[in-house]
C-alpha cells in the first residue's frame, strides 16, 4: 500500500485497511498454544471502532474461544495509553475470572510499549515484559525475557500479565474452515462509556499533531574524475561532520 | 498490493448478497495466507530453485478446495464463485501452484458428480483436504480435446481392470497419490480410479517448459497397469461424457487463474509506469501508456466477470458450458495480452526481467491446456449455430 501525506504532512490513513497488529497476533498465538497444551480457554480482548470486530473474529479464527470488543465511538487517540489499558482492565474484570493476561509488546503502529505495564497496574498483577519463552508449572509462571545483551528468566506466582515479543512464536493463519466456525463463536461488545467510572484517569495526553519527517536533500554534485570526486565527497562528509578527521 | 481487493468484494456482493460477508472473510483470509506464503516464493518455483510441494501441500491443508463441497465430505458449501475467485487468487500469487491445485480439484470434482457413494467417502474428503494429491490423466499422443480419440485401453479381468497406454502433458504426474484416468473400454471412453501403488503405473521426466515452470508435467504410463473394479467411475462408456462436463468448470477456473496472472502484471506494470521517467516526465503520463493501461484494467475487468458469470450459471444449475469456453477463450487470451503490454511497459527491463516476462510465459499455457482456443471456439460456434434465431 502506497503512503500518502495529506497537505498538512499528516499520513492519509482513509482507504488502508485496520489490520490485527502483528505483535498482538505473537500474543494470541501463545496463549492459543498454552490451551492446546494445559487446557482452559482464550478469550480475545481489545479497544476499537466498531468495525474492530472483524480482528477480533481473525483471533478467535486463530482457536480463541470468544471475544470480548469495547467500542468506542471515536477513535482512541493512540498516545493516549492510560485509557486504553483502563478499558482493557475493566473488561477484563468483566470479562470473568483469568490466569493469565498476554499481550503485546507494543503495537505495531504506534509502538509506545505502555499499555502491558499499565494495564498490569491497573489489575494488580505481576508484569512479565518482553518474554520470549513462557512454561508454567503448578502455577508458577516462568519467562524468559529478552534484554539489550542476555537473556533474564523471571518467575511469578499467577495470575499475572506478560507482554511478548516476536520472536516467542510464528503466528498460525487460520485454515478457511476455522474463519467459518469463528463466526459461531461469541463476541461480547459494550460501549467503552459504561466502562469508565469514577476511577477513571483524567486523559493526560493529548495527539496534537503527526507529521512525517521533513527530509531534505543537499544535492551535491562533484565534478571531475574518480580520485578527485573521492577527495571532494571525502571533505564535504568530514565538513559537514559525518566523518571525524 | 493485497490479493483480495474491493473489486473482488464487490462483485461478490452482486453474485451473493446473503453470504457475500461470509464468502469475504474466508477469502481475505486465504489471501492473507497466500501473500505470506506463496507470492514471496513465486520468482523461485519459476526459476526452479525451489520445489512447489510444500506451498502447495500448506495451501491445500488451509483449505481451497474445500471451498465449494458439501460439509458432509468436510467442505465449506460456499458457492462456486468463491471457488472461482480463490482460483484466481492463487494465480496471482503463484500460476504454477494454482495450476497444480485446480487440476487436482478437477479430479474431486468428478469424483464428486460422477462417483459413487463408497467412492466418495473413499476418496473426496482426502482430496479436497489436501491429504492427497490428484491428477487428471485425460491428454494422450494422438487425443487431448477429442476424448472420444482414445487410445489407452481398460479391460476387466476377474475383479479388476487391466490398463494400457499413455497419457500426456500430465500435471502433477508422478507427484499425485491418485489418478483419474479416462481409457476406452467396449463400451466406449470410462474413467477410472487409479492409486499411485497400483502395479504398472510409472512416469516420465519432467518436462521443460516455456512457463508453468513450477508445476511437474510429464508422461503417465501403464502397462498392464491393475486397478480394481470398485474404482470404475460411473459406468464404461459414461467417461465422455464426465470429462466433458468436468472440463467445462475446469475452464471456469483456468480462466479465473488467467485473470489473477493478468492482475499481477497489471499491477507491476501500474506501479512501473509511475516510477519511470523520461522525457522530463513519468511514462504514466503519456497517451499511449494510458491507453494500455486502461485496455488492460478493461480486460481483466471483462474476463473476471464472464468467469464468474459462467460460476453463476453453475451454480443455479443451468447450462453453462458455452459461457465456460468463452470465459476461458477471453480470460486467457487476454491474460496474454495483459503480460504482453506489462512487458511493453517495462520496456528492455521487461524482456530481461524473469519476474516481468513470467507471468506471459505462464498465461501462455492455457490458450492450450484444457481445451485449445480454436477447440473452444469450436464449440462456441457450434451452441449459437444449433440457436433457433
Amino acid at each position: 500500500m502506497e503512503l500518502r501525506l495529506n497537505a498538512s504532512g499528516t499520513p492519509d490513513l482513509s482507504g488502508a485497511p485496520s489490520k490485527m497488529s502483528t505483535f498482538d497476533k505473537n500474543a494470541v498465538e501463545e496463549s492459543i498454544r498454552l490451551k492446546e497444551s494445559s487446557g482452559g480457554s482464550v478469550t480475545i480482548i481489545t479497544v476499537g471502532r466498531s468495525d474492530a470486530r472483524k480482528t477480533v473474529k481473525e483471533a478467535l479464527a486463530m482457536g480463541g474461544d470468544r471475544g470480548y470488543l469495547v467500542v468506542v465511538v471515536a477513535e482512541p487517540d493512540p498516545h493516549d495509553s492510560l485509557t486504553t489499558a483502563y478499558l482493557l482492565a475493566r473488561a477484563i474484570e468483566r470479562a470473568g475470572p483469568f490466569d493469565l493476561v498476554f499481550c503485546a509488546e507494543g503495537s505495531s503502529d504506534i509502538y509506545a510499549g505502555q499499555v502491558g505495564p499499565m494495564l498490569s497496574e491497573w489489575l494488580a498483577l505481576p508484569f512479565l515484559g518482553y518474554v520470549r519463552k513462557v512454561e508454567i508449572k503448578d502455577r508458577v509462571i516462568r519467562c524468559e525475557q529478552t534484554l539489550e545483551e542476555s537473556v533474564r528468566v523471571l518467575e511469578a506466582e499467577l495470575p499475572a500479565l506478560v507482554s511478548v515479543v516476536s520472536e516467542i512464536n510464528e503466528p498460525r493463519y487460520p485454515t478457511l474452515l476455522q474463519i467459518m466456525q469463528a463466526s459461531k463463536k461469541p463476541i461480547e461488545e459494550v460501549g467503552s462509556e459504561l466502562l469508565i467510572d469514577r476511577r477513571a484517569p483524567p486523559r493526560l495526553v493529548t495527539t496534537a499533531g503527526m507529521t512525517a519527517h521533513a527530509m531534505s536533500r543537499k544535492r551535491v554534485i562533484f565534478e571531475g574524475g574518480p580520485e578527485a570526486t573521492s577527495r571532494k565527497l571525502v571533505e564535504a562528509l568530514r565538513s559537514e561532520g559525518v566523518l571525524k578527521r | 498490493m493485497p490479493l483480495f481487493k474491493p473489486e473482488h468484494r464487490q462483485l461478490l456482493k452482486v453474485l451473493h448478497p446473503a453470504r457475500e460477508e461470509e464468502v469475504s472473510e474466508v477469502l481475505s483470509g486465504l489471501a492473507a495466507f497466500m501473500e505470506e506464503k506463496i507470492s514471496p516464493l513465486s520468482p523461485r518455483f519459476d526459476s526452479l530453485a525451489e520445489k512447489i510441494t510444500s506451498a502447495r501441500k500448506s495451501l491445500l491443508e488451509n483449505g481451497i478446495c474445500l471451498i465449494p463441497y458439501p460439509s458432509r465430505y468436510g467442505g465449506l458449501e460456499l458457492p462456486f464463485s468463491a471457488y472461482t475467485t480463490a482460483i484466481e487468487l492463487a494465480g496471482a500469487a503463484d500460476a504454477s501452484v494454482a495450476l497444480s491445485v485446480a487440476i487436482h480439484n478437477t479430479v474431486a470434482d468428478g469424483i464428486f458428480l460422477f462417483g459413487s457413494e463408497a467412492q466418495k467417502k473413499t476418496y473426496l474428503p482426502g482430496i479436497i483436504s489436501g491429504k492427497k494429491l490428484a491428477s487428471f490423466s485425460l491428454t494422450e499422443p494422438a487425443s487431448g480435446s477429442d476424448a472420444k480419440a482414445v487410445r489407452t485401453t481398460a479391460r476387466r479381468v476377474g475383479r479388476e481392470y487391466v490398463l494400457n497406454g499413455t497419457k500426456m502433458f500430465i500435471t502433477n504426474a508422478g507427484e499425485a497419490d491418485l489418478y483419474f484416468v479416462l481409457s476406452a473400454t467396449e463400451k466406449g471412453p470410462t474413467s477410472f480410479i487409479v492409486e499411485k501403488s497400483a502395479p504398472g503405473l510409472e512416469f516420465g521426466e519432467d518436462l521443460p517448459k516455456l512457463g508453468m515452470r513450477g508445476s511437474r508435467t510429464s508422461e503417465v504410463r501403464l502397462t498392464d497397469c491393475r486397478t480394481s473394479a470398485e474404482n470404475l467411475v460411473g459406468r464404461e462408456g459414461e467417461g465422455f461424457e464426465q470429462v466433458k462436463t468436468m472440463l467445462n468448470s475446469s475452464r471456469i477456473v483456468m480462466g479465473a487463474l488467467c485473470v489473477g496472472v493478468a492482475q499481477v502484471a497489471y499491477e507491476k506494470a501500474v506501479t512501473y509506469s509511475k516510477e519511470r521517467r523520461a522525457f522530463g516526465g513519468r511514462i504514466s503520463d503519456f497517451q499511449l501508456t494510458r491507453e494500455k493501461i486502461a485496455d488492460m484494467v478493461t480486460g481483466i475487468s471483462a474476463a473476471r466477470l464472464l468467469c464468474l458469470y459462467a460460476s453463476r450459471l453453475k451454480e443455479m444449475g443451468l447450462e453453462f458450458s458455452s459461457e465456460a469456453s468463452q470465459a476461458k477463450v477471453f480470460a486467457t487470451e487476454t491474460s496474454v495480452r495483459v503480460c504482453d503490454q506489462a512487458i511493453q511497459i517495462f520496456g528492455g527491463l521487461g524482456y530481461t526481467s524473469e519476474d516481468v516476462h513470467r507471468h506471459w510465459r505462464d498465461a501462455r499455457l492455457l490458450t492450450i491446456g484444457e481445451g485449445t482456443s480454436e477447440v473452444l471456439r469450436m464449440l462456441i460456434a457450434s451452441r449459437e449455430l444449433a440457436k433457433s434465431l
